[in-house]
């Protein structure tokens, strides 16, 4: 018997957990959680294991729960907790943990940091960037240089306060002066508001363009085990229109690769995060024992490139992966637990998966208004048409209602021989979740239909043939410029 | 006719006005009258308008920056309004406070007028009023909305911005008139007449808004409803003449078709032995293109606008097209003196533009010959849906055939393009197309619900 502690709360961490319970290695499940999640909840009853309500991301409440349990291994889904240093806790109680330590955590934690890292090792696809500890020198360099840029809190908000202005148009230039101004006292005095573990504030980067899409990945810090490559779709609403979510929905296969993304490019971006592991490691000192991820883009200055860094998996792209993994969970944890992933060899099932999220209307915005609804899901129907509920944001009430929690509802996985077919069944099951209440539910229907996936390869091949032009020059990771007066000029990128 | 867009911000820090402003320079060609822009900022709904081309209405930009508000709708048309506070976006207070802007025409505002026993001076105002009674009634945009295009007939693109800033925008089943819609990152949505409103503000085209759909924006949703059976009906004179040759509508890029029309014309009615193509700036340039690769005679450039440019066939007086098309047309002398010349046009309403052009041409500039094709069929009806084409007795097609018309003309031989040509030009179903102007039938237009 395998006594684990899963902290987390999401259906990244419902997925997880039912990752574990497919162990053969006899797995007791127990969950620390600040809502009850129904899908964890229930796993934890069928195995025999306990919840412990409360608050996830307290490093005392988690090593308080592992010893009171006496759980074999912890893991941690979200990224907070590690932030707070819950792996260097466990550590210290001799409890091993599957998540990243305070130091290597680092990576997600403080954008300012892995760029910094970046450009100190010279990996490939970094992009530039200015770190800024107060808001007016951040709103001097605004006015300074009307530019394209991504305006970023430079500490990981809980996927917050990122906007990316695009600034082509002269004529408009004044209007998008205002907007990243006015972003940048937001992210000061909102997004930034409650973290003060980190000096940086506000992170300006260049602003690069083409299709992003997640690398996922197990590491015990010698070895990094990459798994199918994911796109989460970001916009509310249909065809890529709306404010930013945490992921509307995610695409996955068949196979390693995604539709627009070749071997080559999947090749270059796991030697980017490899890099970047052994980086961290050399900069802390610290062993990276976990998840890692890579948010990329395929972009014009280097084709893979890194857009940040998770030390979890993704939300929803967990739940495109986890589910077809043959590999036994267990075995994998405590591979990295051993330091022995280098003997594992990862499988999964040869499908192409989809995952479509349904939030309640106000989400992303008003989760005030998106909270406290309850909630309704076939999940026998969803089983029949051959697809998984995953419980998101949701809270199991005594009387066995399911209340929302003001973000996502639950998360639908289904597979296909093609990435459109598993869309169409997971399509099928939308029907089957409501809110009781008669408050308005939204998916999109869009996401792994062919007319998406046409526009993905779309703007691949134009952002591909652009970086391939560049490498024909030798421009990747340079800009020459030629400035009147001054003269030719080369600026490292 | 006229030019519509409404752009929603999803978040508060964005200032709109400017964006719109943008949008109706690009879409200045649609209509050159009158043009407003109405915004709103979380409290009320803020307008300005007035009679004259967008950047003379705007002269002075500190207007925009007295607009506030993260959306903002606008619009230009080409009717002439007396009373300014008549121009569209119009602005209706009781019983709520709404503004609407719409291109097309309704035809059955009559029966609406009394039936909803409301008054307006134009049919604006009139379904401006008719919407804040539904919206009223409803309590709920998109069933309001739903409502409204129950009871209005007719061609329409239409915005409406409520008084609580919702943005509802609506076509007709029938989709005679274009409307697209698009995005910009996470930060706002754009709906506009034609696409390259989105490249002129640096947002992304997505689609068109589909016949007899519905979209509503609101501070947490955007919801898309096909409120009416679609029943395509695009306007063929939108690939001809009206439509910009950087937009894709209704999944066509007019360039494209317009070239193909210029291959139609080699195909149908070649001149043999001609020593130089020059179109008419600037809708039949891509037209001559066309005809010149496609028979291999030389392009070239024939004539030099003075000012700024301007739409002469949209014109509403007769003087004013005169002088818009002497002031568009100074011909180049060198491109023409002597030589055989194949003069491609899009179109000929009165002939009376034609004739003054190929006059010049062969009178003062010493054209040896002059063979004049035109990339649209004859033209032959008025259109009931708001297309600024004057009454059958102004129409020349209606009356002459081509060989009379080179007559009045003034050109060795003038022909016009075959309506089949038109239709496989454009690439849509015959019965998808209205095809009004040219057949004298226009589709009937139902607005049952589904």
């Amino acid at each position: 018997m395998v006594k684990v502690l899963l902290v987390g709360e999401a259906a990244r961490e419902h997925a997880i957990a039912e990752a574990i319970c497919r162990s053969n290695y006899d797995p007791k499940l127990y969950a620390v959680m600040r809502l009850r999640n129904p899908g964890i909840d229930s796993l934890c009853k069928v195995t025999g294991g306990e919840v412990a309500l409360g608050n996830s991301q307290d490093p005392k409440f988690v090593v308080e729960t592992a010893k009171k349990f006496h759980v074999d291994f912890v893991f941690v889904g979200p990224e907070e907790p590690l932030f707070r240093g819950t792996a260097d806790e466990l550590e210290k109680e001799g409890i091993p943990c599957i998540g990243a330590k305070r130091g290597p955590a680092e990576l997600e934690m403080s954008k300012a940091f892995m760029r910094r890292l970046m450009w100190k090792y010279r990996i490939p696809g970094r992009l530039r960037f200015k770190a800024f500890k107060n808001v007016e020198d951040a709103i001097a360099y605004i006015h300074e240089y009307a530019e394209s840029v991504a305006l970023k809190p430079a500490r990981q908000a809980g996927g917050k306060g990122v906007k990316v202005i695009a600034d082509l148009q002269a004529y408009l230039t004044s209007e998008k002066t205002h907007v990243k101004r006015e972003h940048a006292k937001a992210i000061h005095e909102k997004y930034m508001k409650d973290y003060r573990d980190i000096d940086d504030r506000i992170l300006i980067e260049e602003r690069v363009e083409g299709p992003e899409y997640t690398l996922q990945a197990f590491t015990d810090g010698r070895t990094v085990k990459p798994l199918p490559l994911v796109q989460d779709n970001k916009n509310a609403f249909e065809m890529d229109i709306g404010p930013e979510t945490g992921g509307m929905g995610s695409i996955a296969g068949k196979g390693m690769f995604l539709p627009f993304i070749t071997e080559e490019e999947y090749r270059k971006s796991v030697e980017i995060v490899k890099n970047c592991v052994r980086a961290v490691e050399k900069e802390t000192g610290e062993k990276y024992k976990g998840i890692v991820s890579g948010q990329m883009m395929c972009t014009a200055s280097w084709g893979p490139t890194i857009i940040e860094f998770y030390s979890r998996l993704g939300d929803p792209e967990a739940v495109n992966v986890l589910p077809i993994l043959k590999t036994d969970m267990i075995e994998i944890c405590e591979a990295i637990i051993d330091e022995k992933l280098n003997k594992i060899k990862l499988k999964f099932e040869n499908v192409a998966t989809v995952v479509k999220c349904v939030a309640p209307k106000g989400y992303p915005e008003e989760r005030n208004l998106a909270k406290g609804h309850p909630l309704h899901v076939d999940v026998d129907m969803v089983k029949k048409l051959g697809c998984k509920v995953y419980f998101a944001s949701t809270d199991l009430q005594p009387d066995g209602k399911i209340i929302s929690g003001g973000s996502r509802l639950v998360e639908i996985f289904g597979k296909g021989k093609t990435i459109p077919e598993a869309s169409r069944k997971v399509e099928a099951c939308i029907p089957y979740v409501w809110l009781e209440d008669g408050w308005g539910v939204f998916h999109r229907s869009d996401i792994g239909s062919e007319q998406l996936l046409e526009k993905r390869i779309e703007q691949a091949n134009l952002i591909r043939a652009v970086y391939k032009y560049r490498a024909r020059k030798g421009l990747i990771g340079k800009t020459i410029e030629w400035i009147p007066k001054k003269g030719k000029i080369i600026i490292e990128t | 006719m006229g030019g519509i867009v409404g752009i929603y911000g999803f978040s508060k820090e964005w200032r709109m006005a400017r964006f719109v402003y943008y949008a109706l320079l690009a879409l200045q060609h649609r209509g050159q009258e009158n043009c407003g822009i109405v915004t709103f900022n979380g409290e009320s709904l803020s307008q300005y308008k007035g009679s004259g081309l967008v950047d003379q209405v705007f002269s002075n930009q500190n207007i925009l920056d007295e607009l506030p508000g993260w959306i903002g709708i606008g619009s230009v048309t080409s009717t002439i309004e007396k009373d300014s506070s008549k121009i569209q976006p119009v602005v209706v207070w009781e019983p709520l406070p709404l503004a609407l802007c719409f291109d097309g025409k309704i035809l059955n505002i009559k029966d609406l007028v009394e039936k909803e026993k409301v008054n307006g001076e134009n049919e604006a105002e009139i379904l401006a009023k008719i919407f804040s009674l539904e919206l009223e009634q409803t309590g709920n945009p998109m069933e309001a909305m739903v409502n409204f295009m129950g009871k209005i007939k007719g061609a329409y693109s239409l915005i409406v911005l409520t008084g609580k800033g919702e943005m509802i925008v609506g076509r007709d089943p029938a989709g005679i008139k274009p409307l697209t819609i698009g995005s910009f990152g996470f930060d706002y949505g754009v709906v506009a007449s034609e696409s390259c409103v989105m490249d002129v503000i640096g947002a992304d085209f997505k689609n068109d808004v589909q016949p007899g759909e519905v979209y509503h924006f609101d501070a947490y949703s955007i919801e898309r409803k096909q409120v009416l059976k679609p029943n395509p009906k695009f306007c063929a004179f939108e690939y001809v003449y009206y439509a910009r040759p950087d937009s894709i509508l209704n999944g066509k890029s007019i360039y494209e078709v317009r070239m193909k029309i210029g291959e139609k014309l080699a195909e149908e009615h070649s001149v043999n032995k001609g020593e130089i193509v020059l179109g008419v700036p600037e809708t039949a340039i891509p037209f001559a293109m066309a005809y010149s690769n496609k028979t291999k005679t030389p392009l070239g450039i024939g004539f030099v606008q003075t000012g700024r440019r301007i739409r002469s066939a949209i014109k509403p007086t007769e003087f004013e097209r005169i002088v818009g098309v002497q002031l568009k047309l100074n011909p180049i002398r060198a491109a023409i003196a002597g030589k055989k010349i194949v003069l491609v046009d899009d179109s000929v309403v009165r002939g009376t533009t034609t004739k003054n052009t190929v006059n010049i041409m062969r009178n003062r500039m010493g054209a040896k010959e002059v063979h004049v094709r035109i990339g649209s069929p004859r033209l032959i009806a008025q259109c009931p849906f708001g297309t600024d084409v004057p009454p059958k007795d102004e129409l020349i097609a209606v009356h002459l055939n081509a060989e009379e018309v080179s007559k009045v003309v003034g050109a060795d031989t003038f022909h016009w393009l075959s309506l089949k040509g038109l239709v496989e030009a454009i690439g849509i179903p015959r019965k998808n197309l209205c095809l009004g102007c040219f057949t004298g039938k226009y589709p009937q237009i139902n607005c049952k619900e589904r």
